[in-house]
């Protein structure tokens, strides 16, 4: 038994199964999850959308325009957002914060790596 | 619990599956005349509105021409277990942009003969729609009575933008070769470029999002000209099925309508009832895209002015953007069974009822 796993984490994938831009989506019991890897680490979240269930996680990740006080389009967060396949409502990857909606979260779970390979804290902390 | 959805996008990958059922002519045109796109693409005028993010769901993804069915049948019919659902085709509804009428027609003929030759084969739960390129009343009224004895055929449908509202004395063959075969008249948000340039009241918007929040203007346009040009005295049985177009706005309309009517009854004589009383009779709303306000109860009291319970028609729009899942549809639970499906029965009359005596007795 790996470390991570004598800790009580869940295994999700390997390393090599993921890359940037590129997300994981795996099934853990009977939850579908979306293991992210961005540029200073990975990031796992529920591929079921708080809006209205869809999969959050099969959608495009990119960036966003910047809110400004003028006319202009100011291209911010690369590579940190994703917007669900269904709908197109903003996520931040590593918060699971919705953008136009503070109230709105996707689930998120923490990672870690040993190895080469990526495990998640699925219980909630109490 | 008995599922019809009204509203099912059944995509092509390449406008080329057309081929075999063109005339050579239109083969011609189709091959080697001008689209507005690539290879593959599908004749039309574009609306001048493009969405920012493409049209469909990024979770359908397909390679072949198979795969728009196979996803389908997995990602939409059999996971939320549909009982019937009806093909409005895509692209099609656009051959309205089109000035040359001969072409329009020649592509939705094509494409009526694909969809019953390709699509309707596949799959027990699939009905269709005859669409028609109404810049040609009798040329569209030609194909409905080509087509409307289809056992699988329920209903015919246009593009909600126009070049005149469809109440209009210039459309009504349409309405008469519908009576004549027993089909109700649809339409369904699109059409709004090329020849049909009024789809936004005012003038043009400039972003996609604000112009989807108006897909309600024609729709409007289109009621209050049905009702007051009389159709549904001259074809008292027709229904008229206005799809994807918001169902909020109806109340409001219907309230001014009567107050006008009240005053002004002498303008069109023909007219026996209400306007309301007409549009509860004859008129049918698909809920897709539902209104969302902060407190659902004020979307519903909004929808019982309407006698939502008996004119709402479930709808997904699968496989688009703002596509509604039947499991999260929020009307009233007491009008579930009617708003899911009990209410296309009466709308839809070549479903077969005993699927769905089958299925609440199951």
């Amino acid at each position: 038994m790996t470390t991570a796993a004598a800790w009580g984490l869940t295994f999700a994938c390997k390393t090599a199964d993921v890359r940037v831009g590129e997300p994981k989506i795996v099934t853990i019991g009977r939850i579908p999850v979306g293991i992210f890897q961005l540029e200073d680490g990975y990031a796992a979240l529920l591929n079921i959308c708080p809006h209205r269930a869809g999969q959050l996680c099969e959608g495009p990740i990119s960036g966003t325009t910047k809110r400004t006080d003028k006319t202009e389009f100011v291209y911010v967060r690369a590579g940190e957002l994703i917007r669900c396949a269904w709908h197109g409502w903003e996520f931040d990857i590593r918060s699971g914060k919705c953008l136009v909606d503070d109230k709105l979260k996707a689930r998120t779970f923490p990672v870690h790596v040993d190895g080469d390979e990526i495990y998640l804290e699925m219980a909630r902390k109490p | 619990m008995f599922i019809v959805d009204t509203d099912v996008h059944n995509y092509w990958s390449s406008a080329e599956v057309l081929l075999p059922y063109l005339e050579p002519y239109w083969r011609d045109f189709l091959v080697r005349g001008e689209k507005p796109g690539p290879r593959g693409s599908f004749p039309h005028g574009h609306r001048p509105w493009l969405h920012p993010e493409g049209f469909s769901r990024h979770d359908i993804r397909p390679e072949t021409e198979e795969d728009n069915y196979l996803i389908m049948k997995e990602k939409h019919l059999d996971l939320y277990d549909i009982d019937v659902a009806i093909l409005t085709a895509d692209e099609p509804l656009e051959a309205s942009t089109l000035a040359n009428y001969h072409y329009a027609n020649a592509l939705v003929k094509a494409y009526n003969d694909y969809m019953i030759d390709w699509w309707l084969p596949k799959d027990s739960r699939f009905k269709g729609s005859i669409i028609i390129s109404p810049t040609d009343p009798h040329g569209a009224a030609a194909e409905i009575r080509r087509l409307g004895d289809h056992k699988d055929i329920v209903q015919v449908l246009a593009s909600h933008g126009s070049q005149r509202p469809y109440g209009d004395p210039f459309y009504h063959p349409i309405y008469e070769a519908c009576a004549e075969v027993g089909l109700p008249f649809a339409i369904h948000f699109g059409g709004q470029g090329g020849v049909n340039h009024n789809a936004v009241a005012g003038g043009p918007t400039s972003y996609y999002w604000e112009t989807h929040a108006l897909l309600s203007q024609p729709a409007m346009t289109h009621v209050v000209s049905m009702i007051s040009n009389g159709v549904f005295e001259k074809y008292p049985d027709l229904y008229f099925v206005v799809i994807e177009c918001g169902v909020s706005w109806v109340p409001s309309l219907m309230w001014r309508l009567d107050a006008n009517f009240k005053a002004l009854r002498k303008e069109t004589p023909w007219l026996k009832m209400l306007p309301s009383e007409y549009c509860r009779r004859n008129i049918r709303f698909s809920t897709q895209p539902l209104e969302q306000p902060q407190n659902v109860r004020h979307l519903w009291e909004t929808l019982e002015h309407m006698d939502g319970q008996n004119t709402l028609l479930f709808a997904s729009d699968y496989p688009h953007w703002d596509f509604d899942a039947p499991t999260n549809l929020h009307v009233p639970p007491a009008w579930r069974d009617k708003v899911m499906g009990l209410n296309a029965l009466e709308v839809y009359k070549r479903i077969e009822a005993s699927a769905a005596t089958a299925r609440i007795a199951s």
